[in-house]
């Protein structure tokens, strides 16, 4: 399968922050990242119609074992939600997710490097494998938090309103809120401006998410394939083996990291941090009057 | 910002190109795999809760069955006392009157008996009466008529 071109010249294997091109269609590059998304995507497919297939009553062992993925899937959800009707809004997406990223990982960790192809390029011939980690590539991350952070902003807005999720970043509401409140609260001029600039940092935080979203599963990942590329060239038998269970551990934690931050977000877009603060003020003002009075 | 793009080849065509496999597997899972599996796991779940509330109700209803053939067990035997005991002072009731029948009757009959008896003896002790006369007679006649052949003789 390696196609490699007739040289007299032995092809060098580069490690590289990117994902190297394969194929080109006109303007659009496919990358061995992609392809290996591409597969990925196929593998959850076939899975899938598997168990659509298999489904019974009496759970076969596909069935069973996708049940115990989900019932613990949907618990590790409602530890962050606190609410099952919000999980089940937010848990199809964020199962997508985790096997979306998990089968990325584990595909690139499989011992498929061998299949590639050898271009020449400025530094002579280089060899240019078919799979990479699709989460290796920070596109496919960067495409996965960028979707998470919309999706969330976006479920906010189903969720609590279009004016309460822009109130969130740009807070009008406490503004208004000087002209009516100063009589009885003296203390809001300084702090409605400081509240409306933290919700303007709040913006900035939308964007951070997204970094740190893409640059955590993609340094992870590609800290793994640096790992195991290393240890294959130190010591080609035996002594990877440990490191790439490692490498499959890392696979589950960081498809786990990823899902549960995205159920974290898409909570906290879901909630109303004004009737909360109203609720806990009500809460607080019923435990004064209903507490017997010192004197 | 460029020296980020660069190093790491951000291309947008691809982050598309990634978003558009996420949501291919999204909807082939949510269609395939998860909506299916939360409505069999739900209908289980209700299967379940709906045969443990069988299962309760049933419970409830054995144990009120049970009551109710224990009280109608204590009842039937109640019931079954007491007629015993109305029947029982009922025949108490018919022998004592059977027997005081009987000793009427009895003492009826001794009373007849006696009757009888005095009537007999009454009647035997005038039949002996005129039987004695008769004798009596009889002997008298024999006397007078031997007499009679005595003084004829002489």
């Amino acid at each position: 399968m390696q196609a490699e071109q007739t040289t007299n010249q032995e092809p060098t294997e580069h490690i590289t922050l990117f994902a190297e091109p394969i194929h080109q269609y006109g303007s659009f590059t496919v990358t061995n990242s992609l392809l290996t998304s591409w597969i990925a995507v196929l593998v959850i497919i076939i899975l899938a119609l598997a168990l659509r297939s298999k489904l019974k009553t009496v759970p076969g062992k596909l069935q069973n074992l996708f049940e115990m993925i989900l019932e613990g899937a949907l618990g590790m959800c409602d530890q962050v939600t606190n609410d099952r009707r919000l999980s089940m809004k937010i848990f199809p997406i964020a199962i997508t997710v985790f096997f979306f990223i998990l089968v990325s990982n584990w595909l690139g960790i499989m011992p498929l490097g061998g299949f590639g192809i050898v271009e020449r390029g400025a530094e002579g011939l280089t060899f240019v494998p078919f799979l990479r980690g699709a989460t290796a590539d920070i596109n496919t991350t960067l495409a996965l938090a960028t979707m998470a952070v919309i999706g969330a902003n976006v479920f906010g807005v189903v969720s609590i309103g279009i004016w309460k999720t822009f109130n969130k970043y740009v807070n009008l509401k406490v503004l208004g809120g000087i002209f009516t409140k100063i009589r009885h609260e003296p203390t809001i001029i300084i702090v409605a401006p400081i509240t409306f600039f933290v919700g303007l940092i709040e913006i900035v935080g939308e964007f951070a998410k997204i970094a740190s979203l893409s640059f955590r599963l993609f340094g992870n990942v590609f800290a793994g394939e640096v790992l195991l590329a290393s240890m294959a060239a130190l010591v080609a038998y035996l002594v990877p083996i440990p490191f790439l269970f490692l490498e499959l551990l890392v696979g589950v934690i960081q498809a786990l990291i990823f899902s549960i931050l995205l159920v974290v977000y898409f909570t906290i877009a879901a909630s109303d941090h004004d009737s909360e603060h109203e609720e806990h003020t009500e809460a607080r003002a019923e435990h004064e009057l209903s507490s017997p009075s010192p004197l | 910002m460029d020296s980020i793009i660069s190093t790491f080849h951000i291309d947008w065509k691809i982050i598309i190109a990634q978003a558009l496999n996420f949501g291919v597997v999204f909807v082939v899972l949510y269609i395939f795999a998860l909506k299916p599996l939360s409505k069999l796991m739900a209908e289980r779940s209700q299967n379940i809760r709906k045969g443990i509330d069988d299962a309760k109700t049933n419970a409830a209803l054995l144990s009120e069955t049970r009551a109710e053939y224990d009280a109608a067990i204590v009842k039937a035997k109640s019931e079954a006392d007491k007629i015993f005991q109305e029947g029982k002072k009922e025949a108490e009731q018919k022998r004592t009157i059977m027997l005081e029948d009987a000793k009427k009757e009895v003492a009826a009959m001794v009373e007849g008996g006696k009757k009888t008896l005095e009537a007999e003896k009454v009647k035997m002790v005038e039949e002996a009466k005129s039987e004695i006369v008769n004798l009596a007679m009889l002997a008298t006649e024999k006397l007078i008529k031997s007499k009679q052949d005595l003084n004829s003789l002489s």
